[in-house]
């Protein structure tokens, strides 16, 4: 089978998984609702200052979000050591590696629609959805930011005694660059400055191929016995 | 025993080299016109951000070498790289902050220059938390040299957005650029001192992790 066949490989068998269990997107949509009423009590927004805020409400969200199913997708690999019958199977680590974060930007982008249409209804701002289209090339980019980080750090976070309670402290500083790029574009596009946001898109572009690059290399490291 | 010696040469050429570098920071150096004595921090505050590039560079390449070469002590040579480089950027926190509270009036700003070293300072506090967390010698190797490398290709990553993040948000600063020929000699010589400190630090911490390793297998021994 090819590269990227054993990667779809991979995703599908997480969507399986996922589809019988229900373990990791329940948990995260939940966690996204809860955190947007939060916010609610935090701020309280109203019509005026919504806009200016949306962007730093919603990605933060998106990350710790993020960061608790990326966190169960591979605690689920690491219970019982089931990623070793995936690498003694002809199934190359780099197959491996890209297939669980294909499988982590999927549920990452269901989490943030869930998360914006919410976000629409509760704040009483419609105006996001209309501009989705907009919107959807930084979500993308910063999203696949955050898979490719975070499926490589969570497999290094499982490995400790500490668990996936050590994701957070690992992958947020690393990803600080892909949270400035998704926040100030978003919030340029939210505050009709969408003409300057097409410069954090390709800062975005870059960041994640450089990621892909690295974690291509490395991820090998992680999982050999 | 050639690094002991070493070592304790090192030690006698820092007891000189530390008070002759505070003698002329404080003595030598000229005051600075705008900013006065507070300057003088500035002698520290760069040889300390020089030697704690230089450890996390360290720390860089041996992560490198250790997944290439599969061998424990290069392990050994980042993790005492790591140290050093943690504390001393532990302290270009702190005597930033004790320079800006004077002269900018906050102790702290979220300048990108700011913001990079703390991001750094965060990735190898993780270091060291994930090193705790695992038990078995060679998987904490192997995993935090991955982070040994990641976290140091991250860094001009987070200072290139944070620069075009606060380009946005202006807020502040250009240090000033021409530096008086004596200043520049202080600098020159405190940027040594801190060098050989540096050398002097992994030097003793990485004979240390070898006795300690040694006095594992003894105890291991005595056991059987």
């Amino acid at each position: 089978m090819s590269f990227i066949g054993d990667a779809l490989t991979i995703l599908i068998k997480d969507l399986l998984l996922e589809l019988r269990g229900r373990e990791s997107l329940s948990l995260m949509l939940f966690l996204s609702l809860l955190i947007l009423v939060i916010f609610n009590f935090a701020f309280n927004p109203d019509k005026d200052n919504v806009s200016s805020m949306a962007a730093g409400i919603l990605w933060v969200i998106f990350a710790f979000s993020g960061i608790l199913g990326m966190g169960r997708m591979s605690v689920a690999e690491r219970d019982e050591d089931a990623y070793l019958s995936v690498i003694f199977s002809p199934v190359s680590a780099e197959s491996f590696y890209l297939g669980k974060a294909l499988g982590n930007l999927l549920f990452l982008m269901i989490m943030e629609c869930f998360t914006l249409f919410f976000f629409a209804v509760l704040f009483d701002f419609e105006k996001i959805i209309g501009l989705l289209p907009q919107l959807l090339p930084a979500l993308f980019l910063g999203t696949l930011g955050f898979a490719l980080v975070g499926t490589l750090f969570s497999f290094l976070s499982t490995a400790s005694r500490y668990g996936e309670i050590l994701l957070p402290f690992l992958y947020l500083p690393v990803v600080v660059p892909v949270i400035l790029g998704g926040v100030t574009s978003m919030d340029m596009i939210l505050n009709g400055k969408s003409g300057e946001a097409g410069k954090w898109i390709q800062l975005l572009v870059v960041f994640d191929m450089l990621y892909l690059a690295i974690s291509l290399l490395v991820f090998r490291y992680l999982i050999e016995e | 025993m050639k690094t002991d010696r070493t070592i304790t040469i090192l030690f006698f050429l820092l007891l000189v080299l530390i008070p002759l570098d505070f003698f002329l920071i404080f003595r030598v150096a000229p005051t600075e016109k705008v900013m006065g004595d507070v300057q003088r921090i500035f002698y520290l505050h760069v040889s300390l951000a020089l030697g704690a590039l230089l450890a996390f560079t360290g720390v860089f390449v041996s992560s490198i070498i250790f997944l290439w070469k599969k061998k424990i002590v290069w392990d050994s040579v980042a993790s005492t790289c790591a140290g050093i480089g943690l504390l001393f950027s532990t302290l270009v926190l702190i005597t930033g902050s004790m320079w800006a509270r004077p002269i900018w009036n906050v102790w702290w700003t979220w300048d990108p220059r700011l913001l990079t070293v703390l991001i750094l300072w965060f990735i190898y506090i993780g270091y060291f938390l994930l090193r705790g967390g695992i038990a078995d010698k060679f998987k904490k190797a192997q995993y935090s040299a991955v982070i040994g490398i990641i976290g140091y290709v991250d860094i001009p990553l987070v200072r290139y957005a944070t620069k075009w993040w606060n380009s946005i948000h202006p807020l502040l600063s250009q240090e000033g650029g021409g530096l008086d020929p004596v200043m520049k000699k202080v600098m020159l010589f405190s940027l040594a001192t801190f060098a050989v400190l540096t050398i002097f630090l992994f030097l003793f911490r990485f004979r240390l992790a070898g006795i300690e390793e040694r006095l594992e297998i003894l105890k291991k021994k005595m056991e059987d």
